[in-house]
């Protein structure tokens, strides 16, 4: 072979390496956009967007199913997803919370759908004329919306908690969704709220260090927790949403944080005790219980896995488990559906039983303390009585406002209440031998509370008055509210994948 | 004297060595893009390095051994380091090729290779709960009988379950590292946030 074949050759060779190592690098660029667009999302999802509908373009199993939360099909023995007003079903209520705004009016609660709506339409809000008024607090509407963590990161977290609820209307629009627990690129789940960021290392924890299936609990424990607003700290005179968990997650451990710090919700009309309320301890209570203990989290039952044409996801339809129990509890339990049902029910019809009659005593303990003060008692006097009503009412709000106490620790809610009737009764013992010392002898009237109304006028509430105002808020302020929301997110526009 | 003849004439090495020197950093390009490296780890994003792969990857990841095993864990053997990077060699120049000419199927199958790794795997973990130390001292054949069934005949589900093509993996932007990441829960929003929060 001549050297000019041979370098021919070679020459050829050459070509033939460089153009297949060309191709094969051209196939590979080609194959990892390839995989960009096999799953390319429709929009490109800033960072706290508030906007449901605009998340559920990329991932419309999820949103649709989120959608459902607005159904209003489902009723359980004693809860469900329908609008029900809990006062007229329990008068006992009203007189409990004399002198605070649950006592006005109080649903069982929807499905996330309504956060925004309820929280305008309830009577606990008010009928707020313009800015600075209203009874409640800006620091109410933290776990209503999507929009919160937008609003947070605009203008400060200390700045959102203050002024008054009707203050931040205007910007809190969305309902509960997929900002509060998502992160925007990488879809993981996040904490979006600061209160649980602080309560964990209230308690020497770093919240970074909760497993994948903690965090299934705790994008959940954001907002379904008991809480506070804190008024001294950080910043003096701003309702700073705060969780009383410092010395641990018990009823008792709360009791002691507020005791400690003397705080108090509100001062009972009738008897002049400084109150707590409650709010929903869920993940407090759950934590007590079994299914906890054994490492099962919300989102298991709350939103299990489902399929749709062979593809698996998680169900955001977050709904009582009762209405599922196919997927949520028959996972787990082998047993008939109605068996199960029927344990549940069980389990709340026995705790029902001790909350109403700790509800009774409750009632006769405030009017007793009423009739004390109006014969002349002094402050002194009063003082362990006025200490044993309010640990007592603490310990049955505790137990039943955590609406499925009953199912994620029976044995400690029954136990709550145990506890609550305890303390009512030393204050009625106590009571008893308070009220001859002043002159009365025989005993208090249970008063006529057999309706919401009877009960609300008996406490002194004057509902025209009030739902008047309501509205005249619902008809002149809501629009005006929802048309700047609009304006606003119209702004925001939708930046889909393939525009620049 | 063979070598000798490939050293080009000295006027000519100067192209040669440029010549080269394209040809090895195009090779180092490639490899680059490619992710060569991520193919000597054990991390399980390496695995989605092909699309192809994702629903295996998403199955994993929403799976329980999620948390304790990567896709190494069942898919090369452990008996020794050799062993363990030569079947990875072997198995991943066929995977790279197949993908390359744009051979693979929907449906992605274990070859018997990779069945016997994997039921290997299955029993180095799960020794325990399948055989017992003290029946294998009087029974024969004990430890072979209870291992000798792929675990997947019953164990169906386990862990990427039974729907496992392209189509059955839903939305999603991109795919995730899970282990060994140090991940943060709060946003860096947030986390800001935090710092100041008095004003």
């Amino acid at each position: 072979m001549s050297s000019k074949v041979k370098n021919w050759l070679l020459f050829l060779a050459t070509v033939t390496v460089v153009v297949l190592l060309a191709m094969l690098g051209s196939n590979i660029t080609d194959r990892k956009s390839e995989s960009q667009f096999a799953y390319q999302p429709q929009v490109k999802i800033a960072d706290n967007d508030p906007r449901n509908d605009v998340w559920g373009k990329n991932f419309p199993r999820q949103y649709e199913s989120f959608l459902e939360t607005k159904e209003m099909d489902f009723s359980s023995k004693h809860n469900g997803n329908q609008l029900k007003d809990a006062l007229a079903g329990t008068p006992e209520l009203v007189v409990l919370w004399a002198g605070y705004g649950f006592s006005k009016d109080y649903n069982q609660p929807r499905g996330h759908y309504y956060a925004v709506e309820d929280i305008h339409n309830t009577l606990r809000t008010g009928g707020p004329t313009e800015e600075g008024t209203g009874p409640m607090p800006a620091t109410c509407w933290t776990c209503k919306s999507p929009d919160v963590p937008r609003l947070m990161n605009e203008i400060g977290i200390a700045e959102f908690y203050k002024g008054k609820w009707f203050d931040k209307g205007e910007q809190i629009h969305n309902p509960i969704g997929c900002n509060d627990c998502h992160d925007n690129k990488t879809m993981e789940l996040k904490i979006s709220r600061p209160a649980l960021i602080e309560a964990f290392q209230s308690m020497g924890k770093d919240i970074n260090d909760a497993s994948h299936q903690e965090m299934r609990s705790l994008v959940c424990a954001q907002c379904h927790v008991e809480y506070y607003f804190n008024k001294k700290e950080p910043v003096e005179g701003v309702p700073y949403l705060t969780f009383p968990w410092k010395n641990g997650l018990t009823v008792e451990d709360a009791e002691k944080y507020y005791d400690d710090i003397n705080f108090s919700d509100w001062t009972h009309s009738l008897s002049k005790t400084p109150m707590l309320k409650a709010q929903h301890p869920g993940y407090e209570i759950y934590q007590q219980g079994i299914h906890a203990k054994r490492g099962v989290s919300c989102a298991d039952c709350h939103m299990p896995y489902k399929t749709e044409g062979g593809q698996k996801f998680t169900d955001h339809h977050i709904q009582s488990p009762l209405a599922n129990p196919a997927n949520s509890c028959q996972v787990c339990h082998r047993q008939d559906q109605n068996e199960l049902m029927e344990n549940v029910y069980s389990n709340q019809d026995k705790n029902k039983e001790g909350a109403h009659r700790l509800e009774k005593l409750l009632v006769r303990a405030h009017v007793e303390a009423k009739k004390a003060w109006d014969l002349g008692a002094t402050e002194k006097q009063m003082q362990p009585i006025l200490m044993d009503i309010r640990h007592a009412q603490w310990r049955w709000d505790y137990s039943v406002a955590s609406h499925g106490g009953s199912f994620h620790a029976p044995v400690e809610t029954g136990r709550i209440i145990t506890t609550g009737i305890d303390k009512a009764q030393e204050a009625r013992i106590k009571l008893a031998k308070l009220l001859p010392k002043l002159g009365f002898d025989g005993e208090v009237p249970y008063p006529d509370i057999s309706t919401k109304a009877k009960a609300q006028k008996y406490i002194g509430l004057d509902m025209d008055k009030l739902e008047k105002e309501k509205e005249n808020f619902k008809e002149t302020i809501i629009p005006k509210w929802l048309e700047a929301a609009k304006k606003r997110e119209d702004a925001m526009g939708v930046q889909t994948v393939s525009s620049k | 004297m063979m070598l000798k003849k490939l050293i080009p004439p000295k006027q000519w090495q100067p192209v040669v060595i440029a010549l080269l020197g394209a040809i090895v950093g195009l090779t180092l390009y490639i490899a680059q893009t490619a992710r060569v490296t991520s193919y000597l780890s054990d991390d399980p994003e390496t695995c989605v390095n092909c699309h192809v792969m994702t629903p295996q990857f998403e199955s994993w990841k929403h799976s329980s051994h999620r948390e304790v095993a990567t896709c190494n864990d069942c898919h090369v053997p452990h008996d020794n380091v050799v062993s363990k990077y030569a079947f990875k060699a072997k198995d991943g120049l066929y995977h790279s090729y197949m993908y390359t000419l744009r051979m693979e199927p929907q449906v992605i199958k274990m070859h018997q290779p990779g069945r016997e790794v994997v039921q290997a795997n299955c029993v180095r973990c799960h020794n325990d709960q399948v055989t017992d130390a003290k029946m294998s001292s009087w029974v024969a054949n004990h430890s072979h009988d209870r291992t000798d069934r792929a675990c997947w005949e019953c164990h169906r589900e386990v862990p990427h379950g039974r729907v496992k093509s392209l189509s059955s993996v839903g939305y999603q932007i991109q795919s995730l590292p899970v282990q060994g990441e140090k991940k943060d829960v709060i946003p860096t929003w947030l986390k800001d946030a935090l710092k100041n929060k008095k004003k």
